[in-house]
């Protein structure tokens, strides 16, 4: 009477891992050869593209960069995120649905459009800079696109909406009445916020923040874009070795070393949020 | 007493400045971009780019949109259902078989399942170019620059969201429903259409709607995917604000905001968003 729900599994698995593996195998593999020029690749396996990307300054501040940046925009996005994900997810009318609604619909439009309409507004001629010098308090166009700053706002853009639903469906799950209880036995708004809210939101902080993290890592539209080809991030550096350069095998090893930081980064997020969670047991 | 009314209210104020701004800034590109391709100054082109807020109204960009900007919108439609269909034959039997199952290494299983996501976008593509390329150089077998090659591509990418969500809704399911079904005498198909399937349909479309919406509005996998012949809506836009502005890309997303707009109001007519996102989020 037993369904074999495992012979059920094993197509897709089939399926899914050829594609994983397949892919994954054949790139990895490829950045062990040699670059010669106009595309072609060499015969011999080595390791000189590794070398080269660890030696080179050039790579190697383009990681650092992309680490700096991915930094940056995970603090400045769960300060702003978190306070939206509370008040939607303590507020008791319709209106919660429709703010859930319009994250969810902003963040279902191509990150290109958004892109594009962070440019116009950012840009030299654009209405904030517009707006500064009507008031007088700036004399000439401050350059934001082509930036550091432009590719913080373009990322925080890219992942602000995916994370206030993030952090709403954790804050969600803590009780109301623990807040009431704190409130009713003296503590101040304040303080409730820092003892309870945020204790009990950590696992779900902590997640977001490596979630976060890993997307702005590996983010290329909002780097290429509002970055203006000027701000070399490793995904805009890769792009540009394949697509200009025409350097497959190079390309290849830059991209293995990518997603080696990003694998990095989740098996540290899963080690700490697994330590959060057991820490958390012991408490209540 | 008065004191501590005036610090709830900034207290207040502080929290809706904060909210405010936050929804200003994810709303407000999308409404310039809308804004701007009504523009009806001089009709030279990236005119529009400068004209912000627009001089005059008009929708002269509407009429400037290329055949090929609406043939990349096209197999950017094909591509995303191509990926949100196969995506759900793919990874609903994956879920069940990941819920129900008692294989050993369940978890492991899981894990690699939803590794897509896990991998940047950007090694992706450039990971299918290379197979693609070994297999066209080795077995002949020329699948790069084909629509074939381009939807794999997002396929890859789209099961896992149909995993993820129609996972979460496993996870709550209640076997006793289908044991008394089985036990009543319904045969263990009927049990499944009848009883398994309609309560895991909410997750069936919140993963496909996922699917498609990744699959629509992605740039860094088609970017590598992508030949003349199959291009994408986005890597045309993209390439168009990289090398030469054409206003006419601004009246074609606002269609896509519009069609987006339109697609999420069935939703909710349909489904109901808040079932979406509850089934939704793949972790």
């Amino acid at each position: 009477m037993k369904a074999r729900w495992d012979l059920i599994l094993l197509p897709p698995l089939a399926f899914s891992f050829l594609l994983l593996f397949g892919t994954q195998f054949v790139f990895l593999r490829a950045g062990f050869y040699n670059d010669l020029g106009l595309g072609r690749i060499g015969e011999q396996l080595q390791i000189d593209n590794y070398v080269t990307a660890f030696l080179d300054p050039f790579y190697l501040e383009a990681l650092a960069l992309n680490a700096y940046l991915s930094s940056v925009v995970v603090v400045c996005s769960l300060l702003c995120a978190f306070p939206v994900a509370y008040v939607i997810a303590r507020m008791q009318s319709k209106w919660a649905m429709l703010l859930l609604a319009t994250i969810v619909l902003s963040s279902f439009i191509t990150v290109v459009i958004k892109a594009l309409g962070l440019i116009i507004i950012f840009g030299t001629d654009g209405p904030i800079n517009t707006t500064l010098m009507g008031l007088g308090l700036i004399e000439r166009p401050v350059r934001i696109i082509g930036t550091l700053s432009g590719v913080v706002i373009g990322l925080m853009h890219y992942v602000l909406g995916f994370l206030v639903l993030l952090l709403f469906s954790v804050i969600q799950t803590i009780p109301r009445s623990l807040e009431e209880a704190a409130q009713l036995h003296g503590a101040s708004r304040w303080r409730v916020f820092w003892r309870i809210v945020i204790p009990l939101s950590l696992p779900g902080i902590v997640t977001g923040g490596l979630i976060v993290f890993n997307l702005c890592m590996g983010a290329f539209v909002s780097a290429a874009l509002l970055g203006g080809g000027k701000v070399l991030t490793l995904p805009v550096v890769i792009e540009r070795t394949i697509v200009l350069d025409t350097e497959y095998a190079m390309g290849a090893t830059l991209s293995a070393i990518l997603l080696a930081s990003v694998m990095a980064v989740n098996i540290l997020s899963v080690v700490l949020v697994r330590r959060l969670r057991s820490a958390r047991l012991v408490v209540t | 007493m008065k004191r501590r009314a005036f610090a709830g209210y900034l207290r207040r104020t502080a929290v809706i400045a904060v909210v405010g701004g936050v929804y200003v800034f994810l709303l407000a590109p999308v409404l310039v971009v809308v804004v701007a391709s009504f523009d009806g100054g001089d009709p030279v082109a990236g005119r529009a780019f400068l004209n912000f807020p627009p001089s005059s109204v008009s929708l002269q960009w509407y009429f400037e949109i290329q055949p090929r900007l609406f043939h990349a919108l096209w197999i950017s439609l094909l591509v995303a259902a191509f990926a949100a269909v196969v995506g759900t034959l793919v990874g609903v039997p994956a879920a069940l078989g990941l819920a129900r199952s008692d294989l050993r290494g369940k978890t492991l299983l899981g894990a690699l399942f939803r590794a897509p996501l896990q991998i940047p976008f950007i090694v992706i593509g450039i990971a299918f170019l290379q197979t693609y390329y070994l297999l066209g150089n080795y077995f002949g077998f020329r699948i790069a620059g084909s629509f074939v090659g381009l939807a794999l591509g997002h396929l890859f990418v789209a099961t896992p969201y149909v995993i993820g969500s129609v996972g979460a809704i496993l996870q709550r399911f209640d076997t006793s429903l289908e044991e008394a079904a089985l036990s009543l005498g319904a045969s263990r198909w009927r049990t499944f259409r009848r009883v398994t399937l309609p309560i895991i349909m909410p997750g069936i479309y919140a993963g496909a709607l996922f699917s498609f919406m990744v699959s629509f509005g992605d740039v860094p996998i088609s970017l590598f995917l992508a030949s003349p012949q199959y291009t994408t809506l986005p890597l045309e836009i993209f390439h168009s604000m990289e090398f030469d502005f054409d206003a006419a890309i601004l009246a074609i997303s606002t269609l896509i905001v519009a069609g987006s707009l339109i697609v999420l109001w069935l939703v909710q007519k349909l489904v109901g968003l808040d079932v979406m996102l509850r089934s939704g989020g793949s972790g």
